[in-house]
């Protein structure tokens, strides 16, 4: 069970969170002028990397707030956790 | 009110009965009202209307409660939970809509859909943590903190308020039967 | 009789005896003794039949490495299967019995296996039942009625098991030298300490010795020093409790096997630093029958002399490749028996062991091999051959010995298994002859045997090193902590015999055991190796070589060397397999801890949850809610009961309890634009005191949730969800404006629980209202169908939404939940005259199938589209939502994709039963097209004939076709395609 830090809450155990996949991917602002494959990889690719992952996690019960985790894929290696639109820390 | 209450007469006795026998109290607090109450701290003008129609203030730092005549928890950057008497709940609710009405701000009266239970005993601590992975080591959980999280299955806001060993657990109408077994059950 | 207990000594209390049954004899020991020690003072050596070849065994080790000695302890429900008879206290009454053996332990039938044993060789299973395939059912139910350790319980569980969650600064795993002093450091520098160890009392391995600490026996040292760490406030000492599995972030778990109402426990432990000291596990050494009842470990026979005063043999031969046997061989020496010889296959000789035992007179034979054991049910005699150090070839096995026990080690391997568990990798280290703990990956420390130091000052030194340095990086000072005085002998080291030469050729002697528990000998391995296995994972799952609760404890380093020595490898090279939790069994009992039964997941319960119960509805789960699902009078059946209420309700008057729909608030000045790109439909044309029929679709255009929702003001909604998907969706709302459009000014808040949801449907619902004394005008004009007005009822003030789930004319009622059951009460005195009828989800869905309304989750199931619904209606073309753009995607233009349609079976009388799949064509070949599929089927007593809903492709290009309904079991039904809305297709009634 992991132990991921809230930016608000601070550190608190897997079961408060959920996960929300990866993270830094934008919506696109216009979609209808997109082409099928455009839209397509936005919707269903995905980096999946071995090793360093930016993820999106919201603490469900607590602040229900949603933040940035950067997660070592292999190791489980937790290394920041992020308020969004503050960027990547560090 | 009351009728709920009366309707959880069987479940209070069962309360009464297991009190006695394993020296752990845990009281239905129908006395209190429950407010939640979103507003942003960067607003200007939030923070003093917020606090002067309350008349206490806001925690502002995460896992902390501040307490008055009302008990207000923090829940997040942006939201509150206050427990006030029941009679002064709709009230101040109406209060603070008003006061708050040029505010991005909202107010719920949520007495209804919440159960607040008050937890006291020296075996307090070790109860909540068979169901909870919160800290609640006297040094780590001290008066005045509080945080949301599961206890067994549910999603509660638990603070430690009036006591070493004392407790308010807050817990959905919805799960309070359950949480009251469970309670039941490893106490 | 205890015929092998030693007059004194010994840790057990003779002042307690204590009577246990073993297949089925009555015996005594005393308290303090395990299971084994208690059997082996019997002199009972015949404990159980092995795995796969029905062998005879007995006990082995005396801790958690004991491979044979695994019995079912109990019995009925109380029986706990998989349990080491070294790790079991004697307890008065206690009841065990062999888990293999038919019709008993000491006539198998089973033992046939043995005779042709060779026919039993690795892959037997795979090469054997593989033809035909058709028969493999036929063949696993066999295998696994021959297979298997023990028996598990029949009935449910009546003991109680529990989790706790814990916090500390340094967990130390092990309370032997070692973990003492590091628990004593950090226990002495105001920490919070947990100690866990698996044993009934501290001191792990100094509980077998007569070591000296400080001057003292080191056994009063361990009492010394485990009574001071206990009694600091912020330590926690744990016996009987194995740490069984190290996860992520030094999150630990430990079963405490505990006395008292709660049988097991389960710690769930956080740790800022862990130090692991486990300790060391003897390995056995590889001969001929090493295996036969009478061959023990070394440390084990120590232990049962020292520990436990039994005598596990008269006569013995021990055979050893280092030092630490001579110890045993002194222990058996002093208790009385006779030492026939050591048995030293390195031509040196031992330390300063070897020294004393010269002077007690035991016989040493250096240079000499044990190649095999005479005996079956126990051991007679053994076979002993000169030796030069080399392992090719075979051996001249000319000297017979007679014996009762054979005691023998090949060394110890550090317990790395939790080290390994927490993601590290094991280091090979030549010198020692086995793999210790690498580098660390986790915030722990290895300490002590478990980290390679075999000494008992070695041990002590560092334990506290590896107590201070977890001090120092958990940020506290370090204590003045003392190493004490302990001796440190003379050794001479280890010379690897990792497989003992035989008589014959390896491929043909008799079985060298390396895994004692799943039947492995060095032949299979070789075989393995000879038809192309060369990797170690591959031959662990062909040879099931460290499979089980095993997890190699004694067999993988001697079945790693064998195997690196067939494919002409190191053993680095070769390397380790991985060790996974748990270390030993866990109960099933203990991971469910307190969640069984009515706690098992949490049972949900609206405000008018104890009227339905004293009505006696019947009531089924969604989601976590416990919802009525049907209220039957006397003697009625589902059927009957949901017939009369679906008439009841389109006559005259239902009421049902709605409350658990997802409700949200929505408020702020971005609340349109936000509600815009979430819903499909347009939402800033809502008028103040508008409700609107809403769906969210997914960003692949997928039907997500649907729902009612208002608008309350201008910058104010209400949002219902379904019941299934509240939390997920109010989750969902959040994301989009948490991490895309941080700019909305928008809050949402869970009103749920809040507001307690009444409908009333029917005819005269209006009447009822209105005959409470409803504060608003409820006629069509003032109160169209999709409005929400403010009210009070009967004095209660409510919100009443003019919406409808049934196609009647009816109203939703939210109440403050602390008057819902007041104001139901009410509802229903009212409705009398109207002869008002309570109904559950099952009418709800009937009347909703009527009608053709979707729920979404039955009717669709995350590939269904709002156009596969036929809810184009419903899409805006004036603005973007989420979702909108994968509706022009080509596979969702497709015009044969699956499309909602009504069905009706041709009999006009079966109901066809959900799920049954689609066909057009009975005849058509295999594998047959499916059409779609039946989502919902009910019978209407409205209509008088059943009715279903199904996704048929090209559904509306069908209509009038009939299609074929399969379901397994059933006959095939004839069913026409037809429209989804079977009842009032013009809303006439709604709109009443």
């Amino acid at each position: 069970m992991f132990l991921i830090e809230c930016p608000w809450c601070g550190e608190r155990a897997e079961t408060e969170f959920s996960y929300g996949g990866e993270g830094g991917i934008t919506r696109p602002a216009e979609p209808d002028k997109l082409s099928d494959a455009e839209w397509a990889n936005y919707l269903f690719m995905r980096t999946n990397p071995r090793g360093a992952h930016q993820e999106l996690w919201n603490h469900a019960q607590g602040c229900r707030r949603w933040f940035g985790v950067e997660r070592d894929t292999v190791t489980y290696h937790i290394s920041r956790s992020y308020v969004l639109g503050d960027g990547v820390k560090d | 009110m009351t009728e709920w209450h009366e309707k959880r007469h069987g479940l209070e006795q069962r309360i009464a009965d297991w009190t006695s026998r394993t020296g752990f109290t845990i009281s239905v607090r129908d006395d209190l009202g429950h407010l939640n109450l979103r507003g942003d701290l960067g607003s200007p003008g939030f923070l003093a209307a917020a606090e002067e129609t309350i008349g206490q203030p806001l925690p502002q730092a995460p896992n902390t409660i501040s307490d008055g005549d009302s008990t207000i928890f923090w829940l997040g950057p942006d939201e509150w939970l206050i427990l006030t008497p029941a009679e002064k709940a709709a009230n101040l609710a109406d209060q603070l809509e008003s006061s708050l009405s040029n505010q991005h701000a909202a107010t719920n009266n949520v007495s209804g859909g919440q159960i607040a239970l008050t937890l006291t005993g020296e075996r307090v601590r070790e109860v909540l943590a068979k169901g909870c992975a919160l800290d609640f080591h006297p040094q780590v959980f001290t008066e005045g903190r509080c945080a949301q999280s599961g206890l067994a299955r549910a999603n509660v806001t638990i603070g430690s308020i009036g006591g070493d060993n004392k407790f308010l657990v807050i817990v959905r109408r919805s799960f309070a039967d359950y949480l009251l077994a469970w309670l039941d059950g490893v106490a | 009789m205890q015929v092998n207990r030693l007059d004194k000594g010994g840790r057990i209390d003779r002042s307690k005896p204590l009577k246990f049954r073993f297949n089925g004899k009555s015996y005594e020991g005393y308290a303090g003794d395990t299971l084994a020690s208690a059997l082996l003072a019997n002199n009972v050596s015949l404990i159980n039949r092995s795995f796969k070849l029905h062998r005879p065994r007995g006990i082995i080790g005396s801790g958690a490495e004991e491979p044979n000695a695994i019995l079912q302890i109990g019995k009925g429900a109380h029986t706990l299967p998989n349990r080491r008879a070294t790790q079991v206290a004697l307890q008065e009454g206690l009841v065990a019995r062999s888990t293999k053996g038919w019709p008993g332990v000491r006539f198998d039938i089973g033992a046939i296996n043995d005779v042709f044993s060779r026919l039993f060789s690795a892959g037997f299973y795979y090469k054997t039942f593989m033809f035909p395939q058709s028969l493999w059912n036929l063949y696993e139910d066999l295998i696994r009625g021959s297979a298997g350790f023990a028996k598990a319980p029949k009935k449910p569980d009546p003991d109680r098991y529990e989790h706790i969650n814990a916090h500390c600064d340094i967990l130390v795993a092990g309370a032997g030298p070692a973990g003492l002093m590091a628990a004593l450091a950090a226990a002495r520098s105001g920490a919070r300490v947990i100690l866990a160890d698996e044993g009934t009392e501290a001191g792990g391995a100094l509980l077998r010795s007569d070591e000296i600490i400080d001057g003292r026996p080191a056994t009063n040292w361990v009492e010394t020093i485990a009574t001071e760490i206990r009694g600091y406030e912020d330590v926690t000492v744990l016996k009987n409790s194995t740490v069984f599995g190290y996860f992520a972030q030094n999150f630990l778990t430990i079963t405490e096997r505990t006395e008292g109402p709660i049988r097991q426990r389960e710690w769930r432990v956080r740790a800022r630093q862990v130090v692991l000291a486990q300790g060391a596990i003897e390995r056995p050494l590889i001969f001929c029958n090493n295996d036969r009842p009478g061959v023990m470990l070394a440390s084990a026979v120590s232990e049962y002399i020292r520990r436990y005063a039994v005598l596990p043999g008269k006569r013995a031969v021990v055979f050893t490749n280092n030092d630490a046997a001579y110890q045993a061989a002194l222990d058996l020496h002093s208790a009385g028996a006779t030492i026939a010889a050591i048995v030293d296959s390195r031509r040196t000789g031992a330390g300063d062991l070897g020294e004393q035992a010269k002077a007690a007179g035991i016989p040493v034979m250096p240079g000499h091999i044990v190649t095999n054991v005479s005996g079956r049910k126990r051991v007679t005699g053994v076979k002993i051959a000169t030796w030069d150090g080399a392992t090719e070839g075979m051996v001249d096995e000319s000297i017979d010995i007679a014996c009762d026990l054979v005691t023998m080690s090949g060394g110890y391997s550090p317990a790395v298994h939790l080290h390994s568990q927490s993601g590290a990798k094991n280091a090979w280290d030549d010198s020692l002859s086995c793999f210790v703990p690498g580098e660390a990956v986790q915030a722990c420390e290895s300490a002590g045997a478990g980290n390679g130091r075999w000494s008992l000052r070695d041990c002590l030194e560092d334990g506290a090193r590896a107590g201070k340095v977890a001090l120092a990086k958990a940020g506290f000072d370090m204590p003045d902590i003392a190493v004490p005085a302990a001796s440190s002998q003379a050794v001479k080291p280890l010379e690897p015999l990792w497989r003992v030469p035989a008589a014959q050729d390896p491929d043909r002697c008799p079985k060298q055991f390396l895994d004692f528990q799943n039947d492995t000998s060095v032949a299979d391995v070789r075989l393995a190796v000879r038809e192309g296995y060369r990797n170690i994972e591959h031959v662990k799952r062909y040879t099931a070589l460290g499979f089980g609760t095993d997890q190699g404890k004694l067999g993988n380093i001697n079945g790693m060397a064998v195997l690196a020595e067939a494919l002409g490898m190191s053993i680095p090279e070769v390397g380790t397999t991985t060790f996974r939790p748990p270390y030993t069994p866990v109960s099933f009992g203990v991971c469910a801890g307190e969640s069984v039964g009515e706690l098992y997941d949490p049972v949900r319960k609206t405000a008018v949850h104890e009227w339905h119960e004293s009505s006696g509805a019947e009531f089924e789960n969604v989601g976590q809610w416990h919802r009525p699902w049907y209220f039957p009078l006397p003697g009625e059946d589902l059927d009957a009961a949901v017939a009369r209420e679906c008439l009841a309700t389109r006559k005259s008057l239902g009421i049902l309890d709605a409350s658990t729909l997802g409700k949200i608030d929505v408020q702020g000045p971005d609340a349109v634009t936000f509600l815009e790109r979430i819903y499909t439909h347009n939402v800033g044309k809502m008028q103040n005191g508008r409700c609107a029929y809403g769906i969210m679709l997914g960003e692949d255009g997928m039907v997500m949730d649907d729902g009612v929702m208002a608008r309350l003001g201008d910058n104010r909604f209400y949002l219902t969800t379904t019941t299934g998907g509240a939390a997920a969706v109010l989750g969902w709302l959040e994301s989009w404006l948490q991490t895309e459009w941080p700019e909305l000014e928008v809050y949402l808040t869970s009103i749920t629980d809040q507001y307690s949801t009444i409908a009333v449907a029917g005819p005269n619902s209006r009447r009822l209202l209105h005959k409470l004394s409803c504060s608003v005008d409820l006629g069509n004009e003032n109160f169209p169908f999709m409005s929400v007005h403010d009210a009070e009822l009967a004095g209660i003030p409510v919100q009443l939404f003019r919406v409808s789930f049934s196609g009647e004319l009816a109203f939703e009622v939210n109440v403050d939940s602390n008057h819902a059951l007041p104001l139901w009460q009410t509802l229903m005195d009212a409705g009398e005259e109207f002869d008002i009828t309570p109904y559950g989800t099952e009418t709800m869905h009937v009347l909703r199938a009527e009608k053709g309304f979707v729920i979404v989750g039955q009717d669709t199931d995350g590939s269904v589209t709002p156009i596969d619904l036929n809810m184009n209606w419903m899409l805006s073309k004036e603005k973007d939502y989420l979702g909108k753009r994968s509706l022009s995607r080509p596979d969702c233009l497709r015009t044969d994709r699956k499309q909602l349609v009504g069905l009706l079976s041709e009999d006009n009388t079966t109901v066809i039963p959900e799920g049954a799949q689609l066909i057009e064509d009975l005849s058509a070949p295999e594998p047959v097209p499916m059409l779609g599929h039946v989502s919902s089927s009910y019978m209407s007593a409205c209509l008088g004939h059943p009715i279903a809903l199904g996704l048929v492709a090209g559904g509306w290009n069908r209509k009038d076709e009939v299609v074929y309904a399969w379901a397994a079991g059933c006959e095939p039904i004839r069913a026409r395609i037809v429209s989804p809305v079977f009842y009032d297709p013009r809303n006439e009634r709604q709109n009443d």
